[in-house]
Order: C-alpha cells, then structure tokens, then sequence
C-alpha cells in the first residue's frame, strides 16, 4: 500500500483521524529538531521547543493552507517558537564568562580540550546573534539552504535574508582569528 | 585576490567545518510518542459537535476565567469590513471550505482579529456557523495577532472569539454589543451588502 501523502495525511487529521499525526511528527521530526538545536544549543531544550511546535501545528492544522506543503508549515511554526525561545531567554553564555583561549602550538597535545574550548567558543558567539540573524546564518551555512528556499520558508525577501547572514558573520568575525 | 582575503576565506571554512561538524543526529527516539500524547490530551480538549451544541444553548454555564480577563484586557482587536465580490486568491482554506454553494449568492468577506498573546489558538463562533468554531484565526508570524477572513452573507451577525477552544471571549473591539441573556456579551456585527 502506498503511503499517505502529506496532503492526505493532513486531510485524515482533520477529519478525526489524529493518529496519524504520528505519520508527520515521523516524517519531520529529524529536520525539525536539526534546525532547533542549531538554534537553541541544547538537545533537551531543542526537543522541547519541537514538540511545542508539533502541537501547535495540531491545534492550528485546519489553518494549513497547502496541506502538500505541511512540512514547511512545520518548519515556519518551529522558527517561530526558536525565535521566541531565544528572545525570552538571557544569555546564558557570554564570551566574558569564559577563560582566555590558549595559544594552539602545533602538535598540541591537548588538542581535545583545546576542542572544547572553541566549541564553547562558537556556541556563545551565536548565542550574541539576533535570532533572526543566527536563524539565516544558521539556515544558508549550516543547513546548506539556498537563499530562495528561505524565503519560501520564513516569508522574508532574499535582500533581508542576506542582510542578516552578512550581519551574523559580522557577529562572528571576532571568531575568526583563532581559525586562522 | 589578496593573500589576507584568501587567509580569512580559509579561516572561515574552518569556522564553519566547526559548527557544522556539531551535527545534532535524529531527533530522539521518545519524542514521537510525547508529542502523540500531547496531541491526545489537546485532541480530547475540542468539544465534540454535541457538546459545541450543548455549550451554545447552555451559554449561561460559561463565564470568564481569569485567562480570559487577561486576555480580554490585553487585547486590541479591530474589525475591518474587507468586501469582494470574489474568494480572494489568498484565501484561508476555512474560508474556502466554508463558502456557499450558491455562487449567485451575494458574500462578504469579513476579516476579524483579536490580539491574543499567549493563545495558541483562536477560532471564531457566531450565528453565520451554528456557534461552531471551525473558522481558525491564523498568527503565521507569531506575534499574537490572529487574524481569519469568514464569508459573510449581508445582515447582522453576532459572534464570539474561542480561545484555546475552551475560553469564550467577547470581542472587546466590536462597537456594539448584546446581552446573549445569560450573562455574556456576544459582540454585534452588521454586513452591507457588497457594492454593485
């Protein structure tokens, strides 16, 4: 048998059938928790934020306009909550909080916490973003995204997605002398 | 190209082989059945059509909780009367689904909007939809503005917002009001007819 298109699968929900809800929360899920770990930091908080986009999907399923388009339906309502998410939170991680970055000499041989430390590094560089700044950043480098999918997806206009990326990297130049 | 723009294109690519090499996995394996259970609970919440019958003759049972009145005081809602003589093309697939079948049948399309923060739905219910709120306001960009066309046909209408579809508002933007006789205001709208 032929598996529901999303359309169909869509239509059922709303028409009493809420078990196959599941069909979508299986189908989106990974992408889904993808995005919001990138952009909240923590897999339990990411788990959170997309479970409450999936629920509220439920609850706003009938005003789905493109029911064959429901996972980036999805995606807006979890963009959503990410940003929220980061707004409503301070920011836990600030480059000042954290020791001085050692000097790497080559064959280091505590070449894992000098990992570490850079991975701390990066999260809290992306925590100073704007979310909307660390959403397109996140989007166009890290999910490999073209600029026109993130509009269809977030319903800006490609001149402001890069305006924010050019904006994120900006935010992030400081980061780049240890890379060099 | 410079050897400190090629420097600083090379240090990127490294940044970014970082970040990127952060890989989240899947999503863990419980969350399908935890987002299902939720689902259950909210779909078990939705008043079924008899009980949506019963909540409508039996209105004097509903009052205002504390939810509400922090909803009803922070709201800023308008009413604009928007008429077209035809669906317009962006139209909610409530509005689609609940549009007359006469096609001669004269029809307004009515946007209704309530600012409702910390809802997570709001529909609309009134005498055009047998007090039924299947007509869902939408907030795509999440800033507590919900917002939802409903086809109308002329005359007066009256109606009331349902938020969390539990909690039974009046619209505090409405100009007019009338006592529904069993302690609630349902907010009072009149319809022209489209122009010719």
């Amino acid at each position: 048998m032929e598996p529901l298109t999303d359309a169909q699968a869509v239509r059922a929900v709303l028409a009493g059938q809420h078990e196959l809800y599941a069909l979508l929360v299986r189908r989106y899920q990974d992408v889904l928790f993808a995005h919001a770990f990138r952009m909240v930091g923590a897999r339990d908080e990411a788990a959170d934020v997309v479970q409450r986009a999936f629920v509220r999907g439920f609850d706003r399923l009938a005003s789905c306009r493109e029911p064959e388009r429901v996972g980036g339906w999805l995606f807006r309502i979890l963009a959503n909550e990410c940003r929220d998410r980061l707004r409503a939170r301070k920011a836990e991680l600030s480059l000042e909080t954290l020791p001085p970055l050692r000097d790497r000499a080559a064959g280091d041989p505590d070449e894992d916490a000098h990992v570490g430390e850079l991975r701390a590094r990066l999260d809290a560089a992306l925590g100073q973003l704007d979310p909307e700044q660390r959403e397109a950043f996140v989007m166009k480098h890290l999910e490999g995204r073209s600029y026109e999918e993130m509009a269809s997806l977030l319903g800006a206009t490609v001149g402001a997605l890069k305006m924010r990326v050019h904006r994120a990297r900006e935010g992030l130049q400081h980061l780049l002398e240890v890379y060099r | 190209m410079s050897e400190e723009t090629r420097d600083e294109d090379a240090a990127w690519e490294r940044l970014l082989t970082a970040l990127r090499e952060d890989v989240p996995g899947p999503a863990p394996a419980w969350l399908e059945g935890s987002v299902m259970s939720a689902v259950r609970e909210s779909a078990a919440r939705r008043p079924s059509a008899l009980r949506r019958a019963g909540a409508w003759l039996l209105r004097p049972s509903l009052s205002l909780s504390p939810l509400t009145a922090g909803l009803a005081a922070a709201a800023l809602a308008a009413l604009l009367l928007v008429p077209w003589r035809d669906e317009p093309a962006e139209a909610p697939a409530a509005v689609v689904a609940a549009r007359p079948a006469g096609a001669a049948e004269p029809v307004v399309y009515v946007q209704f909007v309530l600012e409702a923060p910390a809802a997570r739905s709001v529909a609309v219910a009134g005498d055009f939809n047998e007090w039924d709120a299947r007509h869902v306001l939408e907030d795509p960009d999440a800033d507590g503005v919900w917002t939802g066309r409903v086809p109308l046909r002329p005359g007066v209408h009256q109606y009331m917002f349902v938020v969390d579809g539990t909690e039974w508002i009046t619209d505090p933007g409405a100009e007019r009001w009338t006592d529904d006789g069993f302690g609630n205001r349902n907010a009072v709208l009149a319809v022209a007819p489209p122009a010719a």
